[in-house]
Order: C-alpha cells, then structure tokens, then sequence
C-alpha cells in the first residue's frame, strides 16, 4: 500500500471523528456572526444576512472578555509553575531514591488523584476563606496546583525512569557533584518531560470550572469558562450571538497554541526517548 | 550518609505539604460535615452519627443515580479506550496531513468542558439549533427531533459527548506511550515475517498495556465526577431521569441546602472510587505476576 | 523551551502584582452589596447609585458586586457558611424563610420607617414580611400575562386573545389546522412547575390546603389533565420536555406560537430581536376562577453586617428613592414597586404594561416554606413524568404531594 492510498484510508476512518470534532466550531462561529435579529430565526441558516465581525468587539466591550482572558492566562501559568516546582523533586526521588514509605506515599497521591474538585468543595471553599483568599487568584492556583499534583509525579516520574542513570553516574565521575549532575545533565534530558507534564496542567487549569464557580466573585477575575458560564446563567436573557464570539475566542488561542506544540511535542518525545 | 536518607524525604515533602494543605484537610471538613446536622450555610449543629448516610439510602433519586453513574461511566471509558486506540495508532504511523489529523483530534482539549457543554447544547437545541438544521436539509430528517427532551435521547448523547471530549487526553496517553515503544523490535518483527496484525496483537498491545491501564483508572477517575457535561445539558432533567451522582449530589447541596448530606453522598463516592481503584490495582497486578510466572 | 520558562517567570511576577494589588484596606465604612444580574444595565444601575451616595457621604465606601441569577443563591450560601456574607444583598423573596430561620437575615423595621415602607405598593412589600417583621424590601416585581401572536391569531379567525382555557383549545385547535403551534408549554428547568401553577390557581387549586400539600387535590389533577390533553392532541409544540422557559419564549419571537405565558421582561426582547412580530398581552386564561403568578425579589442586610448603619442609610437614601428606583424600573423592564413610580406617566399610559398591572389583585406568591426549592423540584419532576405519558396525571401527583408532606413535617 502506498504512502498515499495509506493516508486515503487513514483520513477517511478519522473523518466522522473530524466532522463531530469541527462541527461545534462551525456552529460558534456561525452564530457569532449573526446580526442579533437573525439568531433564533427559523428554519435556522448556517450563513445570516450579514456577516457581523463587530459582534466580536461588541461581545469584547459589554462582557469584559479581555481581564477574563487575563484572569485564565495568569492562572494556568502559576497553577502550572507551582505544581512542578513541587512535582519535580517528589518524581525524582520516586524514580531514583529508594526510601521507607515510598509505597505509602504513592498511594497517598493515588488517593488525592481519585478526588475531584466538585466531591470536595464545601470543604475546600471553607479551607480558602478562612484564609482569606476568597476571591484571590491564589486560591485557584493552589487547588489547581494540588489537584495536578499526582497526576504530574506520575507522568514525570514515569519519564524519569526512562533515562538511564548510567548519564548522571558517568557526570559523578568526571567530578560533578550531586546537584550539577542534576542540573546539568538530567534536567535537560528530563525536559520533554516536563514540557509535557506542564501542557495537562496548562489545559485543566485553563478549563476549570466548578472551583472557579465558588472561590472567584468578581467578573473581572472570572476565569473565562467560568465568564461564558455567567452569560448564558441569566435566568431572563441569553445573547448567544456573544456567547459563541466568547466561546470562539476562548478556545482558538488554545488551539493555535496546540497545533505548535504539537510539533514541539512530538521532536521532544523523540529526543526522550533516544537510548 | 545521614544526609542522603533524609533526601527523598526532603524531596517528596513539599508535595505532600500541598496535598495536606489543600485536599486533606477538605477531606475531614467533608467527613466531619457528613456526621453532624449541618444547616443550608453550614452552620454546624448536633452530631448525628449515620442519619445522613441513612436519608441518602432510603432516597430513591439517589439510588437511581447511582447506577446509572456507573452506566455512564462504564459506556464513556469503554468507548473513549476502543476508540482512542486504532486512532492513536493511525496517529502514530506517518500519513500525509498527519499534524493536521493530530490537531483536530485534539481540538476538543482546547475547549473548557463547560463550553462545549453549552455549544453542544445550542447546536442540539430542536428549534433552532444547528444540527437539526442540518439533518433537515440534507433530507435525513422531515421535522424537529428534541435531542434532550427524553432520557432515551438525550443520555446516550451526552455519552457520544463525553467519548469525543475524552479521546483527547486518552490519544495522548496512548502517543506517548507508543513513541517510548522500542522501534527495532518491530523491525525485527517485519523482517521475521510477522503481519501488521499479529504485530498489533503480539507486540503493540502488550507493550501499550500499562498505558492503558493507566488511561482506563485516570478516565474512570475523571468521567465518574464528571459534571459540566449533565449540568449544562439537561441539568438531569426530565424528572431526574439523566442525573448522575455528581449532578445529584451538586442539587442536594447547592439548590436544596442538604450539606450534610451531600457530604455523606461525596464520601459514598469517595469510597466507591477508592475500592475500584484498589481491585483494578490488584487485578492488574496478579495479571503481570501471572504473565511472569508464565516466561 | 527557554521562551516558555521565561514566559511562565514573568507571568507568575505579573500574578504577585495582581496580589498584592488586592483590596482590603479600606480605611472608612465599606458596605459589600451584591446584585442580581438582571441584564447588563444592572450593575451600572447601582454603581450610579453607589456613586451618587459616595459623594454625599464620603467617609463611606459601597462596592457594588454583579452575580448571575443561576449562581446567586449559591455564592450566597457558601459566603455565609465560609463567613464572607456581604453586607446586603439582592435575593429571591422565598429564601428569606430561610434566612430568618437560621438568624441570617437581620430585621429592618429599626433602619426603615413607615414613611418609607409606605412608598411601596402593599401587595409586592407583603411577601417580604415575615411573622410581622420586616426582612427585605422588594427591589423587583413581575406578574405573568399571556403573550399572543395578533396575526397568527387573526390568521385563524380570532381577532380577540381566549381568556378562558376552553377558548385556548378552541383558538390552539385552529392555529394546529393551519400548521401552527398553539400554545407553548414549558417542560424542563427553573420554573417549569409554575408554569403550571398558572392553571392550578386558575381551575381553583393552591400550592397548599390545610397545611398540606395542595397539588393532588381534585383542581391540581384537573389542571395536569388539561395540560397533557393538549400535549396529546398537538396543541402544543411537540415534546414540551425539552423546551425551557427561553426556549418557549424563542417560539415567540419566531413568529410560530399562537399563545404562551410569560413574564414583562419578554416585552423588551421582543422589541430588540424580534421587532416584526405583532403581538399582544393578556390576562392568563380562566378556568373557574382568575389568577397570575406574582414574584418579587427583595433587598436584605446580613445579621452579620458590621455596618449596619451606612449599610440601611445606602438603602433609603440611594437605593429607595424615586429618582432610582423610575431608573431601575424603566432599564430593566419590571413592574413599579413604588407607587409614586407606578402612577408616572411612562408606566400608567402604557397599555401592555396595564395588562400586568391589572392581574395583581389576583397575584398569588410564592409560599415562604423551608424547603421550597426541593418541593418545587419535585412539583416539576412529577409533571415532566406526566407530559412524557410515564404517568397517570393522579398517581405522579399523589407521590409528589405525598413527597412534599414529609418535608413540611
């Protein structure tokens, strides 16, 4: 079978997947460009009578998309530094140290990992307010943080098992010590790793919804799943024609960002796994 | 040398700091909440020993609930896995347009559960939504079908839902656990003679199995508490028919002010978790030690 | 990957300046209120307010916070059991049972006097009266009217709205023959029960008889028939268990429902999308007797509140004027509350509006029960039970009441 006729079959095996998957971008983008008259307009049309981009501005200006954006980009990045700040030594020491509770502690993350959010939050709002980070950024960059958090040991330390110690042994002989070897030769073949480690925590916490829903109170620290979730909550009046142009804005940065990562990913993974 | 065995110590502890910090001391908040009578603003009043695990076992929605949690999550995990894997294949394999392919079946991930769920609901909304538009005029359909009007729609529904919206992370999984595959054994087995379906069986299953498994307890994990998906769908309705564990559990807390037992209802779930965990981890593990007795 | 790191360093530097950006450190009297998202004018409604009375008193602060409806009574809850109430706050009038049960709401007969009381019109101040105190003060009204399709309607030989549920089929039949909907029924989510009051009340039945649950009797049962009759005979749009209280209304606005019931903040929708659709008010049709459902939401202040003072002095020197409350009451669509408001000409001359208006004898509100939310849940749940055919009208409503009785006890 020739590459070509391989990818023929290929693309038409993942076509339905593909028509499902761009299906609901058609649909945002098609109702965000309609004039507000046309919206619930039947039979419904995929292309309105005009093709209205100031829906886009008007939607930036009235719904305050542009802190929300803020909001999440601050977030996701904190949430994702923080968890691997903490997840990177634990792996390490879960892949190269043998040490007493080392089982124990395994399950313990095992256990944190079977909790979700929406099963604890009563128990976490109460946590956050008493220390008054109700309303803070923090409070949902450390619950992002520590609910990533065994999920990030796993991953790395599934990775860091792969790269052979002989390396870091072979740096103690030239002289290195402890910490240089660590930093100078295992680090840099960790980083695929950690790139892709840091890529789930990017998305949970930028997608994120039922903690942000009860720690954040002002609009303008609204994480933008949870901005999007506040248009279409009004009991009295939903714009859909805004909801879409919020929708399709939240989720093309993110895809753009996915489509060069990707590439990124899959040289990464390569390099990683060079014996 | 005394240094070098408090090391891992010293590693893992502000790990588990964090985990202390901010899920274990919610967990006992939680236990604590589900043993007492707790008013809708968690006011804490008498204790109550198992009343409340008592009120959620004689109510009949939440029984309900229950299996059909485990409908919903057997039937999005089993069909996320079957379908996840020939497409992670495909994936893997070089094609003309593969970025391309790789970036759509992503494209899901870039988008916050919750705001599908709300596009979803749009385009399946009966009057005027985009899908039965479309069915209309490509002559599939001759009038409105109300995809969320009955339980005998709108469930499997937002199961396909849930299937497409976890093949993301799953393909992932499964990627990177094909690319960490060593190449030359496969080489070797195309030397040999072996066809591209025994080296599917022989070779690529096995060696993605713990990737697998790993895929399976994180989707159970994740699907089981699922909740934007339901909520924004059809919040359960009608009478109750579609609401799962965590849908239920969010309406006793938020809507009817029963924390306490919510909090009895989040430990059931807790525990129930717990236990699939345990036995998966077990049955996964006699299954390797058989395989080693077996070579 | 360099770029990324850097990118992530400098974005956890710009998180520490959002930090400690953070407010906190008010010198003076702040006072915290939290508003209902209403539509997007609400929270410029009541920074107009705040910064009105700021001025006049500047030793005081008010920050005002705009939450949606959907999450409002959960924000709420989770603030009081994490010791983070605001200072005041709009709610649903039925939740303040709740509220003065639990000493959450504080009384304010002490911070309103008679004379303000008095600017309220008797029947929207009752709901917020509770055992003869004074909890909240009502901040937004709606009665619900019938909205009707003039030309549909004209199309099939009607030149009048029906104002009986025998003239609705007779009118519904018509619009059916001609490939219309006829009346649009509401079938899932939030007030999906009351959807149904509407004709309990009309055929002569309440929510509660003799301290017992009342949507069982002869009238409720009656009522549930009616409904499912007409579902049966397609006089209304086809599965009613998918469509939501917009979804009814988008029915509207599409020019392709004879009849539905609603509230006057459809009026203003209609006007922006769908200005070609010719339609009129009603009174909601009759069965033995006429009947609206009447709902209020209310203002209230925090037992909690350590600034109850500013807190009450903001209510009746900025958020209860006339000049405010003309505002409110004209950008957000609702029925006046105050009846100097009420007699202003832009309300008395406007006939829709009257349409509502002249229901209010007959509103019927919300009982204040603990529990309300879970009972009318389960009002809802056995009606969508009924409308699919998974259950007799008499059985689904026998189990209902019989559900509602154990919690009253």
């Amino acid at each position: 079978m020739s590459r070509l006729q391989k990818s023929a079959v290929y693309w038409l095996c993942l076509s339905p997947l593909a028509v499902v998957i761009l299906l609901p971008y058609a649909v945002m983008l098609s109702t965000a460009l309609k004039p507000r008259a046309e919206v619930l307009s039947f039979p419904p049309t995929w292309i309105g009578s005009e093709l209205r981009f100031a829906n886009f501005a008007e939607m930036w200006a009235s719904t305050g998309f542009g802190p929300s954006l803020a909001a999440s980009l601050i977030v996701s990045a904190a949430a994702t530094v923080v968890c691997l700040l903490v997840a990177i030594p634990a792996a390490y020491a879960l892949a190269r140290l043998r040490f007493r509770g080392r089982t124990l502690y395994a399950q313990l993350l095992l256990i944190t990992q079977m909790l979700s959010p929406i099963v604890l939050v009563i128990g976490i709002f109460r946590l956050m307010a008493a220390m008054g980070l109700v309303d803070q950024l923090w409070a949902l960059v450390l619950t992002y943080g520590a609910f990533n958090l065994a999920f990030a040991v796993w991953m790395l330390q599934s990775y860091f098992s792969t790269i052979p110690k002989e390396l870091e042994e072979a740096a103690w002989i030239d002289g290195a010590t402890g910490l240089q070897s660590l930093t100078l030769v295992f680090l840099p073949m960790a980083l695929p790793a950690v790139a892709v480690t840091s890529i789930f925590v990017f998305i949970y916490s930028w997608n994120e919804f039922v903690l942000a829903l009860t720690l954040m109170r002002s609009p303008d620290k609204f994480t933008l799943p949870l901005k999007i979730f506040s248009l279409v909550g009004g009991a009295y009046r939903i714009d859909w024609e805004y909801v879409m142009a919020a929708t399709f804005l939240a989720s093309v940065p993110v895809a753009i960002v996915f489509s060069w990562l990707q590439r990124y990913l899959v040289r990464g993974l390569s390099v990683g796994s060079v014996k | 040398m005394q240094r070098a065995t408090l090391l891992p110590y010293v590693m893992i502890l502000p790990s588990v700091a964090l985990a202390i910090w901010i899920i274990g001391y919610p967990i006992y908040d939680v236990a604590h909440t589900s043993l007492h009578d707790v008013n809708r603003f968690g006011q804490v009043r008498e204790f109550a020993g198992i009343a409340n695990f008592a009120a959620l076992w004689a109510d009949p929605i939440a029984i309900a609930s229950f299996w059909r949690t485990l409908i919903w999550t057997v039937a999005v995990v089993g069909g996320t896995i079957v379908v996840s894997v020939p497409i992670a294949l495909m994936l893997d394999d070089d094609f003309i347009g593969q970025g391309l392919a790789r970036v759509i079946v992503m494209l899901p991930w870039a988008v916050s559960l919750a705001m599908t769920a709300i596009v979803w609901r749009w385009t399946l909304n009966g009057q005027y939504g985009m899908l039965n538009a479309t069915l209309f005029n490509l002559g599939l359909l001759d009038g409105p079908v109300e995809w969320l009007a009955t339980a005998e729609v709108a469930f499997p529904v937002m199961i396909a839902i849930g299937i497409l919206v976890s093949i993301p992370f799953t393909v992932t999984v499964f990627l990177g656990g094909l690319a960490s595959l060593p190449r030359d054994i496969f080489e070797a087995a195309r030397i040999d003679g072996a066809t591209a379906w025994q080296r599917f069986t022989q070779l690529t299953l096995p060696l993605l199995r713990p990737f697998i498994n790993i895929a399976i307890v994180l989707n159970i994990i994740y699907v089981f508490n699922s909740f934007p998906i339901i909520w924004v769908l059809t919040q359960g309705d009608p009478a109750n028919s579609t609401d799962i564990l965590v849908t239920y559990l969010y309406k006793l807390a938020f809507r009817y002010g029963r924390l306490d037992v919510a909090a009895a209802m989040s430990l059931v779930m807790f525990a129930a978790l717990l236990a699939f965990t345990i036995v998966y981890a077990w049955m996964v593990m006699r299954g390797r030690q058989a395989e080693a007795a077996e070579t | 990957m360099k770029n990324l790191s850097r990118s992530l360093m400098a974005a956890t530097a710009a998180m520490a300046l959002v930090a400690s950006a953070a407010p906190g450190s008010a010198s003076a009297a702040e006072v915290r209120v939290v508003v209902a998202h209403y539509s997007d004018a609400t929270q410029e409604i009541f920074r107009g307010m705040a910064a009105d009375f700021m001025e006049a008193n500047p030793e005081i602060t008010v920050v005002i916070e705009n939450v949606s409806w959907d999450n409002l009574q959960q924000r709420l809850t989770t603030d009081i059991a994490g010791g983070t109430a605001p200072d005041i706050a709009i709610i649903g009038t039925r939740w303040l049972v709740d509220y003065v049960a639990n000493d959450i709401a504080e009384p304010l007969d002490a911070c309103v006097t008679d004379e303000v009381k008095g600017r309220f019109i008797e029947t929207f101040l009752a709901p917020s009266v509770i055992d003869g105190v004074t909890y909240g003060l009502p901040v937004a009204a709606s009665a619900r009217a019938m909205y009707y399709n003039i030309d549909l309607l004209a199309e099939v030989g009607y030149e009048e709205p029906p104002t009986t549920w025998d003239e609705v089929i007779e009118v519904a039949t018509a619009l059916k023959e001609a490939g219309h909907y006829g009346f649009g029924l509401q079938g899932k989510e939030i007030e999906t029960d009351a959807y149904w009051y509407y004709a309990l009340w009309s055929h002569g039945g309440d929510l509660f008889e003799d301290g017992a649950s009342g949507i069982a009797s002869e009238a409720a049962i009656e009522a549930a028939s009616l409904y499912k009759a007409m579902i049966d005979e397609g006089l209304t749009q086809p599965d009613p268990t998918g469509f939501n209280r917009q979804d009814v209304e988008a029915l509207l606005k599409q020019g392709r429902v004879g009849m539905i019931l609603s509230g006057p903040w459809l009026r203003g929708q209609m006007a922006e999308e769908a200005p070609d659709v010719n339609y009129g008010i009603a009174a909601i049709p009759m069965g033995t007797e006429q009947a609206t459902y009447g709902v209020t939401d209310s203002i209230m202040m925090f037992a909690s509140s350590g600034v109850k003072e500013e807190a009450c002095r903001f209510l009746t020197e900025a958020a209860f004027t006339d000049e405010w409350r003309r505002e409110f009451t004209v950008r957000e669509g609702f029925l006046p509350v105050f009846k100097s408001v009420a007699e202003d000409p832009a309300f008395a001359d406007d006939p829709q509006l009257r349409a509502f208006t002249e229901m209010l004898p007959y509103a019927r509100f919300a009982p204040l029960v603990p529990d309300w939310e879970l009972m009318a849940d389960t009002t809802s749940a056995a009606l969508q039970n009924i409308y699919l055919g998974n259950a007799e009208p008499a059985a689904a409503l026998e189990e209902a009441a019989a559900r509602i009785d154990s919690l009253l006890q």
